[in-house]
Formats: C-alpha cells, structure tokens, sequence
C-alpha cells in the first residue's frame, strides 16, 4: 500500500475501478434486456404468422436510418474519447456534441414512428388494438416495451454525455481523469449494441 | 496534487488510445453490414428461414464490431472478456431452461 486516501476526499480517482463497475453494470443491462430478447423468442415462435403480419406496420427505411444514426453517434463518443486521451478538448466536446445531436435525431425518426402508430391506434388498450388477434397485439407490446425501454436509455445516455461534457468544460474531466467519458461512452455503446439486435427483430423479420 | 500525477503515470501506461482510423474503419463496416441485412430481408425474402438466421449472425458479427473496437474489448483485461463468456452462459441457461419450460407443457 503505498498510498492512503480518505474516502470522498475527492483524491481517491482510479479509472480501473470505474471501468470495472461501470462493465458489471452493463452486464445486468445485457440481462436485463436478454429477459425481454427470450419473451419476444417464444412468443414469437408460438404466433409466427402474426409476428410477419404486424412486422409489415412497420416502416423498415425509418428503422434503417436510425440504426445508421445510432451507429454514427457511437463512432463519435468513440472518437471524443481518442481526442480528450490525445489532449484536445476542443475536438472531444464537439464530437460529444454531436453524440447528443444523434440521440436527438433518433428520438425525432422515434417520436414520428411511434407517432403513425398512435394514429393507427395500435398502442396497447387503444381500439384498433383491442380488436387485432392475440399474437399482433403480443407483436405491438412488446415493440412498444422493448423500444420504449431503449428509447429511455437513449434520453439517459444523453443526458449522461451532457453532465459530462460540462465536467471536461471545467475541468474536472481530463486527459488524466478520463473515466467518467469512457463511462458515458461504454453506456451509449450499449444503447447502440441493444438496437443492433431490435432493429432486425422488429423490422426486417419477413 | 501528488496523487494527479500517479494517476497521470497509470494513465500513460496502461491506456490503449485508437487511432480515429480505427474508430471510422469500424463505422464504415458497421454501416456496411446494416445495408446488407436490410437489403437480404426486403430483396431476398425467398431464403425462407434462413433469413432470420442471416439477420442474427449479421446483427451479432456488428455486436461484436461494436464491443471490440468501439468498446475497446480488444485491448481490455482478458477478465472482461471471460465476463461476457459468463453474461453469454447465463443467457443460454435460461434461454435452455424456458425451451423445457415451453415443450413439457
């Protein structure tokens, strides 16, 4: 032990650890969402006719730009975190920036998407719901649940690059004091491995 | 302040720093890769049930594009790569486990 430090003193930072606890998190996320992944199995391998017949509501161009819009953000925090590694905050931020100008996006092609089928009246307990047959109606809960979950951990992951974005403004995230970026980063990576297996489930399962 | 530089030092030392090459050469297959499973689902329908197949093993080699380089797994601990191992088993076991679950009713 070649050091001591009291705890919450402020000088107790070691990046090993955060990235440590920060992975174990998201391996209960993985968990978390592989739950719903076996749900959505069964259920659709008990109605796979109405699984195909409710998938064609979908609009299959929406869902493929927002996959490549999540893609593009996950390279950008990817690089924000190469550019503070290198020194340069500047780049760092704005690719940050860009990060939430992505989430953004997504969340707009999300709200229009979600907005048709409202419309539609395909929300679970509206009328046109309560009349399509058992295994469309499984099909739309489960969209609604399992991209509505996504869709909050796309709105935290924002935020969580915005907190950080602040610390690297003051200072308090640097070169030598990366983690909380690496952090904010590894949870929006998750955001974006998690969509990696919606979007074929949902969209393209013809 | 004696502390900051320790740190500066463990820094220096154990963090791999991708280069922005990497980072948009993994960005261009990733995107790749989502254009052909959209293409094989909406043109290629006639695979049958193999197109679920493909659309899996597709969204699993981005999976892993995105953990290994994006993520930096790569050039992680070898712990955490054995943790996915243990996450992936867990998975499998309940996946087993609803299967029986499912058939012996």
């Amino acid at each position: 032990m070649d050091h001591f430090v009291l705890p919450n003193s402020g000088h107790n930072f070691d990046a090993k650890s955060s990235k440590m606890g920060m992975w174990l998190f998201l391996y209960t996320e993985l968990l978390l969402f592989g739950g719903l992944f076996l749900v959505y199995m069964l259920y659709r391998y008990a109605n796979q006719d109405a699984f195909l017949l409710a998938s064609f509501e979908l609009n299959v161009w929406m869902g493929t730009i927002n996959t490549l819009v999540l893609l593009t953000s996950s390279m950008t925090i990817a690089m924000s975190i190469t550019a503070l590694q290198k020194g340069n905050n500047k780049l760092a931020i704005n690719l940050a920036w860009a990060t939430i100008f992505a989430a953004l996006v997504f969340l707009v092609i999300k709200y229009f998407e979600w907005g048709a089928k409202f419309d539609h009246g395909y929300f679970p307990g509206m009328d046109h719901y309560n009349e399509l047959p058992h295994g469309e109606r499984l099909y739309f809960y489960l969209y609604f649940f399992m991209t509505g979950l996504h869709g909050l951990h796309v709105i935290v992951g924002g935020i969580f690059i915005a907190v950080v974005i602040k610390r690297i403004k003051s200072g308090r995230v640097n070169k030598n004091r990366i983690s909380l970026l690496e952090n904010s980063g590894l949870y929006w990576h998750l955001v974006d491995l998690i969509w990696i297996y919606l979007f074929p489930l949902f969209y393209l399962i013809h | 302040m004696d502390n900051k530089e320790k740190n500066a030092g463990q820094t220096a030392e154990h963090e791999h720093i991708s280069s922005y090459a990497e980072h948009f050469g993994t960005w261009i297959a990733l995107c790749v890769l989502t254009l052909m499973t959209v293409f094989i689902s909406v043109f290629g329908a006639d695979l049958g049930s193999l197109t679920v197949a493909t659309a899996m093993l597709i969204a699993t080699v981005k999976a892993l594009a995105v953990a290994l380089y994006f993520m930096h797994l790569k050039y992680e601990p070898k712990i955490y790569r054995a943790w996915i191992i243990v996450v992936m088993a867990l998975f499998v076991f309940f996946l087993t486990m609803v299967i029986i679950d499912y058939i012996t009713r």
